[in-house]
């Protein structure tokens, strides 16, 4: 079982005075599907970036299980948002897939197999990726993310490119994922009453405004009464 | 049977047209495959660069009694690492740095030759003499070509991790600013590989027309790779055929039949 803490996190980009998170923690553990919600510019990305060890924070400090980030290996594995991938590359589905086990140890067919058939992909395959609807994208590249030996996994607005029934079908996938184990944050800039499908929401601007089960959530943000609702991916 | 078939091929090598008909299907297809990895790497814009940036190299290096090639490839280097120094993380100034350096690069070229006196063919770096061709410059061929093959097999998936998600193959722990020098020492020894053949500057239109072709639907970067050379050699043999039959210059020849081999791009509602 592998939880991830982060303890008071701070960071500024390089070269800029302007605080992009302060004092934020979090905590995601095993079995948990997490929301991690907040208006454009919160740090949304910049806190999964941080999370991933691809930046590194002002301050603050992130574990395993207790070991430092840095020296965890590659436990963590985080899902970009889909306008940072190049969609026109020449690849199939399943050279994308086989891709997340580049670096790594080598992947046997039936690892890749049983990706694909986690997010219900196989019968794309063969198919080019520029060949696919949006959300068949997004499921590709799921599925290249669970190619990686990691047990957390860090969504970057997974659904922003998806119409509502191709949201709770990814949705459904998430939940299986946390139902086998694995951690999942998920970062969406849009909420409202499909947060309850989540086990646990933190609510971000710059700052953690709100974190617990979705009720309690969505009732400090009332009071705050800083973001307003709308259709959220989960 | 076999003797005379020897015989016939030592004979062939002898006559004029051996090492430049050689010469142009090695260069017709090592650049559309280079194009082919430099167009999914969103890099394209750099074979521009560096084709200009090599005529500094090339004269300097004839200045202090180098080989002209090892001048233009580190020149070409230079100029590309230059151009990524001076860029915006954004990449929003990328184009114009890149122009700067591109034009200030070849007139840095043009005043170097008259300064110090340099015997150099400027015509022919820039617009090739394959009919010249020597042994020199098909070993030079030779060497980019088992470069190019060397950087692909050693780093294949890692290059199609980079092209598809640069961010991504970072994260995986994928050395990509590496990969990126690599592929740019490698673009400038294709170019300046090319130069017998097509010139610096004609060997634009090879990287990019047949590559361009090559990737309509391909499956991969290995196959379209494959068709872009495949495209790459037929442009190329038919501008030397043409060149010799119609008694004209092959390089200038093989950019134009790039110019009409781009009518067979599918329709943008395709």
């Amino acid at each position: 079982m592998t939880s991830l803490i982060a303890e008071k996190l701070a960071y500024s980009y390089p070269g800029q005075s302007r605080v992009v998170l302060d004092q934020v923690s979090v905590e995601l553990t095993p079995g948990t599907l997490t929301a991690l919600v907040g208006p454009n510019g919160a740090g949304k990305s910049t806190l999964l970036s941080l999370l991933n060890g691809f930046s590194k924070p002002d301050k603050g400090q992130i574990s395993i299980n207790g070991v430092p980030l840095i020296k965890s290996g590659y436990q963590v594995a985080l899902m970009p948002q889909r306008g940072k991938l190049n969609w026109d590359f020449p690849i199939t589905v399943e050279g994308l897939v086989a891709l997340g086990r580049v670096n790594h140890p080598r992947s046997t067919c039936c690892e890749l197999e049983a990706a694909l058939q986690r997010v219900g992909i196989s019968a794309l395959a063969k198919r080019r990726l520029d060949s696919l609807s949006g959300g068949q994208q997004q499921r590709a590249l799921l599925a290249k993310t669970l190619m990686t030996p990691a047990k957390i996994f860090l969504l970057d607005e997974p659904c922003s490119a998806l119409d509502p029934p191709a949201r709770e079908e990814f949705l459904l996938i998430m939940r299986q994922m946390a139902n086998a184990g694995f951690s999942l944050l998920i970062s969406s800039h849009d909420w409202g009453t499909s947060l309850n499908a989540y086990d646990k929401v933190i609510a971000l601007d710059k700052t953690i405004l709100a974190s617990g089960s979705p009720e309690i959530v969505k009732e400090k943000l009332d009071s705050i009464n800083c973001m307003h609702g709308s259709y959220c991916c989960g | 049977m076999e003797v005379t078939a020897v015989v016939d091929f030592a004979e062939a090598t002898t006559t004029w047209w051996f090492i430049p008909l050689l010469l142009i299907l090695f260069t017709g297809g090592i650049c559309p495959a280079m194009g082919a990895v430099l167009i999914t790497h969103r890099r394209l814009l750099q074979v521009n660069l560096i084709s200009h940036c090599v005529l500094p190299g090339l004269a300097l290096a004839l200045v202090l009694g180098l080989p002209p090639s090892v001048g233009g490839v580190l020149s070409g280097l230079i100029g590309a690492l230059l151009a990524e120094g001076f860029t915006n993380k954004k990449n929003q100034n990328y184009e114009a740095i890149m122009n700067t350096i591109l034009s200030g690069s070849l007139g840095l070229g043009v005043l170097l030759i008259p300064l110090f006196g340099i015997q150099i063919d400027l015509e022919s770096v820039l617009f090739g003499d394959l009919l010249s061709a020597s042994p020199g410059d098909l070993f030079r061929t030779l060497i980019s070509f088992l470069t190019f093959i060397l950087l692909i097999f050693c780093a294949y998936d890692k290059l199609v991790h980079i092209g598809l998600d640069p961010e991504g193959a970072a994260l995986s722990g994928i050395k990509v600013s590496y990969l990126n020098l690599a592929l740019g020492f490698t673009t400038a020894l294709v170019i300046v590989s090319s130069m017998s053949a097509v010139g610096v500057i004609l060997s634009i239109a090879l990287l990019s027309t047949p590559a361009l072709l090559g990737l309509q639907q391909a499956p991969s970067l290995w196959v379209a790779m494959l068709r872009s050379s495949l495209f790459g050699v037929l442009v190329s043999l038919l501008g030397f055929s043409l060149a010799v039959i119609f008694n004209m210059s092959p390089g200038p020849l093989i950019s134009v039949i790039c110019i009409a081999f781009l009518g067979f791009l599918p329709k943008k509602n395709n």
